[in-house]
């Protein structure tokens, strides 16, 4: 081995050890973390929100818009009524948060392990998002996400969540077809707590002062289920823009169905077919 | 059962159209509910998709619609759906049945989805509230 390389090697070990001296390990849980969480209220299960319909589901508050972006909104509101609303969830990207507490109609399942709550949900191609209840701060620079990065610590049976580090796309949901990205520097509070052995209350305080000129505050109830047709299964958001099919060869493949504008799926031999 | 000719077309028109809007996650205003449609027809493939399942029929004429396909859209998903007493095998390929829908507005031949029945049985299903849930506050 030459000089040079075995030097290069010393650097990359001393690197390597110096870097494992530092690094921050999730300590393993004990039988007392475990023990601890029986103590606390039982999130654990699965959760379904309102009931499907043409509202949209949380508050009746409307988020107090700077009048901007009310303007936008007005115009978006606009197009739904007259029936060419315009596509807030683009690509099926996640709808992150707020939407995943405010609008979303499908079901989310808690758990609860040493050190974090866990949030899944039957959408976005399964969400996971995690909370972090084991001390650690917010990271000084976080990775913006669409669920952000969220801290939570539990009070009198209140899980009390402080989340940050979003993307400045996600939206701020009033419906499907109505909403605005949040523009950068949002912040989130969440208080999550049983009202009932069943039920679930989530209050949502949305600060998100480019759009926003007050904090946007909004409260959604969950209902428990433990039957076994609840659980959660796999939900990929892309799949229903294909139907099955097969290809030349004989082999099972996805074939894209067109869309609207609007982005409703529409029969292939009409893909560009509009009497407007 | 795949459809050759279905692709075929698919194809053709991906070929012609080569940015096609890919969400299928979407608000339902472009479904205009006062003109609501009953029809019968026959089952093509009942597509048990997220986020939203998918009915294609197929039938003769109506009104202004020539016949062929029609794509109908259920506002939700298999996991919300399947709380509701419906399954994947709810509807087969070659059943005749009557469907009630939103049509879409630019007068294709797709729409909202509202109510199937099954004529061979008589067995009607709908999408309608989960049970248990609470109603948005």
């Amino acid at each position: 081995m030459s000089l040079a390389i075995s030097g290069f090697l010393a650097v990359v070990a001393w690197n390597d050890a110096s870097a494992q001296s530092q690094e921050t390990i999730n300590p393993a849980p004990t039988a007392a973390d475990w023990a601890a969480i029986a103590n606390l209220p039982d999130l654990s299960g699965v959760w379904t929100p309102g009931p499907l319909d043409r509202f949209p589901p949380g508050s009746t508050t409307a988020p107090p818009w700077k009048p901007a972006q009310a303007a936008q909104i007005a115009a978006l509101k606009k197009l739904e009524e007259d029936g060419a609303p315009k596509n807030i969830y683009v690509n099926c990207l996640p709808e992150g948060l707020p939407s995943s507490v405010t609008q979303t109609l499908n079901s989310v399942e808690f758990l609860q392990t040493p050190g974090r709550v866990t949030i899944l949900g039957e959408f976005d191609g399964n969400r996971l998002r995690r909370i972090w209840t084991d001390g650690r701060p917010h990271p000084d620079d976080p990775d913006p996400t669409f669920s952000g990065h969220s801290i939570g610590h539990w009070e009198k049976g209140v899980l009390v969540v402080d989340t940050v580090g979003f993307l400045p796309q996600v939206f701020i949901p009033e419906g499907q077809g109505v909403g605005l990205p949040n523009n950068g520097d949002m912040h989130i509070e969440e208080r999550i707590y049983l009202t009932a052995p069943d039920t679930l209350q989530v209050d949502i305080v949305v600060h998100a002062p480019k759009v926003l000129s007050a904090p946007w505050k909004a409260s959604r109830t969950f209902t428990r289920h433990r039957e076994r047709k609840y659980d959660l299964v796999e939900s990929s958001c892309r799949q229903g823009d294909f139907f099955d099919d097969l290809d030349t060869l004989g082999n099972a493949v996805f074939t894209p169905i067109p869309k609207d504008a609007g982005g409703a799926p529409v029969p292939p031999d009409q893909a560009q077919h509009s009497s407007k | 059962m795949p459809n050759f000719t279905l692709r075929f077309i698919t194809a053709l028109l991906l070929l012609a159209t080569p940015t096609l809007p890919t969400s299928a996650h979407h608000s339902f205003a472009m479904f205009d509910p006062s003109k609501p449609m009953t029809f019968s027809a026959t089952v093509k493939t009942f597509q048990w998709t997220a986020p939203h399942a998918i009915l294609w029929v197929e039938t003769g004429p109506i009104g202004k619609y020539g016949a062929g396909l029609w794509l109908l859209e259920l506002p939700t998903s298999p996991g919300n759906l399947s709380k509701m007493g419906w399954s994947q095998t709810a509807l087969k390929a070659g059943d005749k049945v009557i469907v009630d829908i939103n049509p879409i507005r630019d007068g294709r031949r797709a729409g909202q989805f509202k109510k199937v029945t099954v004529l061979a049985t008589g067995k009607t299903l709908t999408v309608g509230p989960i049970s248990g849930a609470q109603p948005p506050k």
